[in-house]
């Protein structure tokens, strides 16, 4: 990322309000010509009809009252006229003028008939006049007139006009410029902050989080969208740490016990039936020590997959029979009743195999830490809660203090401090994990006596 | 039994030839992907057994290039990767078992016997015969010397999987997966328990008892010596 203020001319944001800015610019330009233009005709055309109007006054005192009435008129009107707007000229074959207020006939007009346009020496004498639009009319015996009417108004306007727009023009150029440096600094400051929270998660720092600026524009969903990424990333990571440190942890002493005895053997005399038994040992433990790994294996899959669009309708309550079935000679064995409610065709989405790794974990659990003649429940159904399914497995052991439900979730935790019941602690984080992967909540309760654990997913109706 | 074994760790690779020569098979060893290929597709074998990553040509690539080419012969895919979908690629790419690492040397063995077990009984059979125990399948009936053995839908199942692959060892593991249909660790002896309701019903009034515990590595059954 380039620092902020370097590379301000060259942000997007910038180039952006640039090229609005010159697009605007262009059809200022174009409007300004347009009213600029029509004003000009507008007024042009107001000047024609009254010169027109004016003309055709005068030609008919002309028919009525011949050359002496049009001069008397001539001259009453150019005294009326004190602004100066209106020009009048009779004048003679031989150049003498009759009436008006002009002192000779203009030469830009010369012998022309119709309409013309000429400009009049102002009073002063310098620069060229006003201008002049007149109509020139041929009357008998060679004498001519010519009526017309100062465009000074008109220019007047027009330049007003024209400096107007011309002063608007060049404050939007400024305003957008300003603006537009501005706006993209403003961007670009905020883009700076994103990168350098980036950069100092990069570095390690995984606690950082983008800002909000709380007003809730398309920054601050980017933000969000990051931060959530961030969190479920941090999650993860977290996962994997706490597992490695709880490989190193839990892995070690058995490995250390495998070592040891085997060392222990070859100190002693050579004896082949003490290796054998040894080596017997041995196995047994590797293959414990392999189920664990398995298991520690199998939550953080769990707990770190997303939740797969692989995912299948699974038949639930096929599952919890399966399970009640997998489990009822070993329940026997115990002398413990396993019964099984099962409301039949409830169906969630998820992976058949991981939901029955939780079904069995937890059926397994509770045959096991239920003495014997003692009963254990699993019950699927749907009538609990509208639109979910809960999966309850009741047991009447000892139950969890309520003090101790949170604990026994995590990894490795045996509330069992002798640790005589064969487990490696794992089993109900296992189910919280696959859970957490069906967006199922785990509940721990009281059955009084007895622990019951509910699992309630969203019902997944086709 | 002649076996094509891919794999590149040389120590397991091994570690395996000399336990398949111990139980009597004659083993062929291939290092890397492509020396595995060429064993592979220019000789006969009556399973081969395909490490999934290999140095120079992918397993799963080897499994459908032999595929594709009409070889139908068994395969086990051996494999770290272990999650349901890994199986299911594996499975997908023409393998007929997976076998994720680390396994016991037993659960091998016993793996590649059932495979090559498989493709001998392609004909559907109406009838299984082990000794006196007899096993009719259309009739969903099972005898044992002439008396009527009574069994739950599901010991039915055990005991039938049993019978197709009488004499060989079926692990603990392949039953579950086989019977119950399902990819998980039960965390307890649930087979063991299961097996010993089944010898209730079929081993304890009769002689000589069939299902043999086979220390180590699971079950199997034949008649006593």
């Amino acid at each position: 990322m380039r620092p902020a203020n370097a590379s301000l001319l060259g942000t997007t944001t910038f180039r952006l309000a640039l090229s609005y800015l010159g697009i605007f610019t262009v059809s200022a330009v174009a409007l300004l010509v347009l009213v600029s233009w029509s004003t000009t005709m507008f007024i042009e055309w107001q000047v024609q009809e009254t010169v027109e109007a004016e003309a055709t006054g005068l030609s008919e005192v002309y028919r009525d009252r011949d050359l002496v009435g049009l001069s008397e008129i001539i001259g009453h009107r150019v005294r009326q006229d004190l602004d100066a707007r209106a020009t009048y000229l009779l004048m003679g074959l031989d150049g003498h003028v009759l009436a008006g207020n002009l002192r000779a006939w203009p030469p830009e007009v010369g012998s022309q008939v119709g309409w013309a346009r000429f400009h009049i020496m102002p009073t002063g004498g310098l620069g060229p006049g006003a201008e002049v639009m007149a109509q020139v009319y041929e009357l008998a015996d060679g004498y001519r007139l010519l009526v017309g009417r100062s465009l000074a108004d008109a220019r007047r306007v027009k330049s007003a006009i024209n400096r107007a727009l011309g002063w608007g023009l060049a404050l939007t150029i400024l305003l957008g410029v300003v603006g537009g440096y501005f706006t993209s600094r403003h961007m670009l400051q905020r883009v700076d902050q994103m990168s350098r929270t980036a950069k100092s998660i990069f570095g390690g720092d995984m606690s950082q989080r983008m800002v909000l600026s709380g007003t809730d524009d398309e920054f601050d969903s980017l933000a969000e969208s990051f931060n959530e990424m961030m969190d479920e990333l941090e999650r993860l990571l977290e996962g994997i740490r706490t597992v490695s440190d709880n490989i190193a942890h839990d892995l070690r002493t058995p490995l250390n016990r495998l070592r040891s005895r085997i060392d222990l053997v070859l100190l002693g005399p050579p004896d082949c039936e003490k290796y054998h038994r040894t080596l017997e040992e041995t196995l047994a433990e590797a293959d414990n020590l392999l189920a664990t790994f398995s298991a520690i294996l199998t939550i953080s899959h769990a707990e770190s997959s997303a939740r797969l669009e692989s995912f299948q309708p699974v038949d639930l309550s096929q599952l919890a029979s399966d399970a009640a079935e997998l489990y009822e000679p070993l329940a026997e064995e115990k002398e413990v009743t396993l019964t099984c409610g099962v409301e039949p065709g409830l169906t969630v989405k998820g992976d058949r195999h991981l939901l029955f790794q939780a079904i069995a974990n937890l059926v397994d659990n509770a045959v096991k830490y239920t003495p014997a003649h003692g009963s254990v429940t699993l019950a699927v159904s749907s009538l609990l809660e509208p639109g979910m399914v809960d999966l309850v497995v009741t047991d009447s052991g000892p139950g969890i203090p309520e003090e101790s439900r949170d604990r026994v979730l995590d990894r490795f935790v045996r509330l069992d401090a002798t640790r005589t019941t064969p487990g490696n602690g794992l089993g109900l984080s296992l189910v919280k994990a696959v859970a957490r992967l069906h967006g199922a909540r785990l509940m721990l309760g009281d059955a009084h006596p007895g622990l019951e654990v509910r699992l309630r997913f969203v019902h997944a109706k086709d | 039994m002649r076996i094509l074994l891919i794999e590149d760790d040389s120590e397991a690779a091994a570690y395996m030839v000399k336990g398949l020569r111990e139980a009597g098979h004659v083993i062929d060893h291939a290092a890397t992907g492509t020396d595995g290929l060429f064993l592979a597709t220019s000789e006969r074998w009556d399973a081969m057994i395909i490490d999934r990553m290999l140095p120079g040509l992918d397993g799963l690539a080897i499994i459908q290039a032999i595929r594709a080419a009409g070889n139908t012969t068994p395969v086990l895919v051996l494999s770290a990767l272990g999650k349901v979908d890994d199986r299911v690629r594996g499975l997908k790419a023409g393998g007929d078992d997976y076998l994720v690492k680390p396994y016991a040397f037993a659960e091998l063995l016993a793996r590649i016997e059932a495979l090559s077990r498989r493709v001998s009984a392609v004909q559907p059979e109406t009838r299984l015969k082990v000794e006196d125990l007899e096993m009719d399948l259309l009739a969903r009936s099972v005898t044992r010397g002439g008396h009527v053995v009574d069994l739950q839908p599901r010991e039915f199942r055990l005991l039938e999987y049993l019978m197709r692959h009488a004499g060989q060892v079926v692990t603990r593991t392949m039953l579950l997966e086989n019977v119950w249909e399902y990819h998980f660790d039960p965390q307890t002896n649930l087979i063991d328990v299961h097996i010993s309701r089944l010898r209730q019903k079929v081993d304890k009034d009769f002689d000589p008892p069939l299902i043999q515990t086979v220390r180590g590595a699971g079950y199997t059954l034949r008649a006593a010596r």
